[in-house]
């Protein structure tokens, strides 16, 4: 380490880029008159420590299995198991890698394939739960009909079951009801989000006031129109979170797609890697397939990173800006 | 024929509660009409019923003879401002405005024309493309009154729409709105509890309380004859002074006793109307803040401090108290005044069932204000003596706390 890096703020010691030292001890000054100085919390200076480190293990740990995959998605069969797992080695495969991953490897099917089933499971059952948890948040939220308390309790009660109790009565009903290998024993139930449901209902209830839907009626909207003109347009930071959760949810879904499908054409991305990843495994080391199973998890994860960032535009405050006074 | 007419409009919710019993009222075309009434005395509930939002418990509502107990709000012809506004946040001010002509499949040119016009009436004419969030609270405010009246309804419903905005814009738009009403002569239902804006806007003002209609008359009516002790406290401000009293029966003459004091009343007035029925008798009395005559202006008796003790209410027509806090207005001044009578008590502000009783303090003595002159010569722990003009006295019945008839 150079002597710049360990200089303190206050270090009047010329360091070499000036111009860089300036402009992040302004930023940090910002962000300190921003903030109520940490000495004003009330809590020991030994405490404060104490909480930083511990976040810092925290990050850590959760950033581990990123930073493997990244690292070891740039090397070959051998690289990744003779070499240090937290560091480059050479070859530099990554683009092999890459390239490879859309071949047909060994007849064990497609890693393009499975992109596109999964893309079509996430975009059809999460953009479809999206839009009926909006649908239901806003009845729940807004109307008041017959038993409406009630259905909205079996709906939160089910946010207590887990979906590993309900695995084998499905499997039962699609077997019965010809759903194995249909790609709508897979979508149906994505559709069902009963914490989109509960999400929606709450974020109607606290963005789409009851004056804006009167007002509505009174200038004499119908209720569909009320809805799509203007209930939706203020929704939409609520849905897109719920978008963003049930996408993720369909994405990385491994339980469900393993029971209803048997044909490998019909496999998801969670399903597909997984099979790989057995074939490497009962070869031995043999079958070069590791690289290709890293390399497939990185892939698999970037598009819904890159969701996350186009979403989150939506997630900034004002919507109501002006609406309703006070 | 009126615009609106409530027919015995009763409303009870699922819980129990009567927000509504019973409500008799006829608007008049291009009437202006206030609703005013303590919170919870079931004007805006009225008003939601008027609009559709609010399903009628029983009784009937006609809006131009046409019964719409059962009709959806779109089909009522009627226009809703509301006390927050509630514009469409994501839509401009000039979709905001067109929005309702919008639903009724008006054709684009058209929908364009009255927008502006409608815009131009209310000086929105440059915000059209602005949305809600970057506009003033008076902008906004004019903006759901653009959106009301570009509609040209039957009826315009107000629901307390200036109590967002401060003080000095609350007078700018009370002048504002009574000018488009003028102009565009629709049928005006306003609710408010302010009894200023009620006092200063409406031809007609209803006075509501628990559910129930107080009085409906003119403002002029409403000060000088309220019905009822209710009304009397609630509408004028300061509020006026009420104390209990006897009437006290002499051979020609009728004496209001006010603690230690005897106001007489002349012959006449005394006989007149139905006061007479309560010689020997207990009755409220209730005398207005700036009816009591200074000392000094209109001859009555100077009674400052320092004069002889035991200065009986000469002529018939004095009050003497003991003045506590002196409020300097500017242009006038309130004397806030201490008087040994028992106090009524009909405070608005909490219109509880414990106080519909019409509760009586025991307390001999009793707060009051009077409203004089701003050079008036009263100092805080003085006595003064006030003249009183017998026939501006307001009378009660102590138990069914109705106004006893004078005649007047």
């Amino acid at each position: 380490m150079t002597a710049s890096t360990l200089a303190s703020p206050g270090d009047t010691a010329a360091g070499p880029p000036e111009s860089r030292r300036q402009r992040r001890k302004r930023e940090r000054l910002q962000e300190q008159a921003a903030a109520i100085p940490v000495h004003l919390y009330g809590l020991r200076r030994g405490t404060v420590t104490l909480i930083t480190v511990a976040c810092v293990l925290f990050a850590i740990f959760t950033l581990v299995p990123v930073a493997w995959i990244i690292i070891n998605s740039t090397k070959s069969q051998t690289g990744i198991f003779s070499s240090f797992a937290f560091w480059f080695s050479r070859p530099f495969d990554f683009f092999h890698n890459f390239a490879l991953l859309f071949q047909n490897v060994d007849g064990n099917g497609t890693y393009f394939q499975w992109f596109g089933n999964t893309v079509l499971y996430a975009a059809l059952g999460g953009g479809g739960a999206t839009a009926l948890a909006g649908f239901a948040g806003y009845g729940f939220a807004r109307f008041r009909f017959r038993g409406s308390k009630a259905y909205f309790y079996v709906i939160v009660g089910a946010l207590l079951v887990p979906v590993a109790a309900i695995t084998l009565p499905l499997y039962l009903v699609y077997a019965k009801a010809h759903l194995i290998n249909s790609i709508w024993g897979m979508i149906l139930p994505s559709l069902v989000s009963p914490v989109g449901v509960y999400l929606m209902r709450t974020y109607v209830d606290l963005s789409v006031p009851r004056e804006l839907i009167d007002a509505a009626r009174i200038d004499g909207a119908g209720e569909a129109r009320i809805f799509f003109r203007v209930a939706l347009p203020l929704m939409v930071p609520g849905l897109m979170t719920v978008l963003l959760l049930s996408v993720v949810a369909v994405w990385n879904n491994y339980f469900l797609p393993l029971i209803i499908f048997t044909k490998n054409s019909l496999y998801p991305l969670t399903v597909g890697i997984g099979v790989w990843s057995q074939v490497a495994e009962r070869s031995g080391g043999n079958s070069d397939l590791y690289p290709l199973v890293v390399m497939g998890g990185l892939v698999t994860i970037v598009p819904m990173i890159a969701l996350f960032l186009v979403l989150q535009r939506y997630w900034r405050g004002g919507m109501l800006l002006g609406s309703i006074a006070n | 024929m009126s615009a609106v007419s409530m027919e015995a409009l009763t409303k009870v919710y699922a819980t129990g509660a009567k927000a509504l019993d019973a409500l008799d009222l006829q608007v008049a075309h291009g009437e202006f009409a206030v609703l005013v009434g303590p919170s919870g005395c079931g004007k805006t509930t009225a008003l939601r019923m008027v609009a559709g939002l609010e399903d009628i418990t029983s009784g009937v509502l006609r809006l131009e003879d046409r019964v719409v107990n059962g009709v959806s709000p779109r089909q009522r012809d009627v226009a809703m401002i509301f006390q927050n506004y509630a514009l469409y946040p994501h839509l401009t001010v000039a979709r905001n405005i067109g929005f309702s002509l919008e639903n009724k499949k008006i054709p684009r040119a058209e929908r364009d024309e009255r927008v502006r016009a409608a815009a131009s009436v209310l000086g929105l004419a440059d915000l059209l493309g602005r949305k809600p969030g970057q506009l003033s609270g008076g902008q906004r405010q004019r903006v759901a009154m653009g959106r009301a009246i570009v509609r040209e309804p039957a009826v315009f419903l107000m629901d307390e729409p200036l109590s967002n905005l401060d003080a000095k814009l609350r007078v700018q738009m009370r002048g504002e709105i009574l000018r488009v009403h003028r102009r565009v002569g629709a049928t005006t239902l306003y609710v408010t509890h302010d009894q200023t804006e009620a006092m200063t806007m409406g031809d007609r003002v209803a006075v509501l309380r628990s559910g129930r209609l107080e009085q409906y008359g003119t403002p002029r009516e409403l000060y000088d004859r309220p019905a009822s002790l209710f009304v009397a406290s609630f509408i004028g401000s300061p509020a006026m002074n009420l104390y209990e009293a006897a009437l006290e029966a002499a051979a020609d003459q009728c004496v209001v006793v006010l603690g230690s004091q005897r106001l007489t009343l002349a012959p006449a007035g005394a006989e007149r109307g139905g006061l007479g029925a309560y010689r020997g008798r207990k009755v409220i009395v209730g005398i207005r803040p700036e009816h009591l005559a200074a000392p000094g202006i209109e001859g009555a008796k100077p009674g400052i401090e320092g004069a002889a003790p035991g200065i009986e209410a000469a002529a018939g027509a004095s009050l003497t108290v003991d003045v506590r806090l002196v409020e300097p207005l500017g242009s006038a001044q309130l004397v806030h005044f201490t008087i040994d009578a028992p106090e009524v008590r009909e405070d608005p502000a909490e219109d509880t069932e414990q106080l519909a009783e019409g509760e009586i303090m025991d307390t001999p003595v009793a707060n009051g204000i009077a409203v004089t002159g701003p050079r008036t010569p009263a100092r805080a722990g003085s006595r003064i003596t006030f003249g009183v003009d017998p026939g501006q006295l307001h009378f009660f019945d102590p138990d069914t706390r109705e106004a006893i008839d004078t005649g007047r």
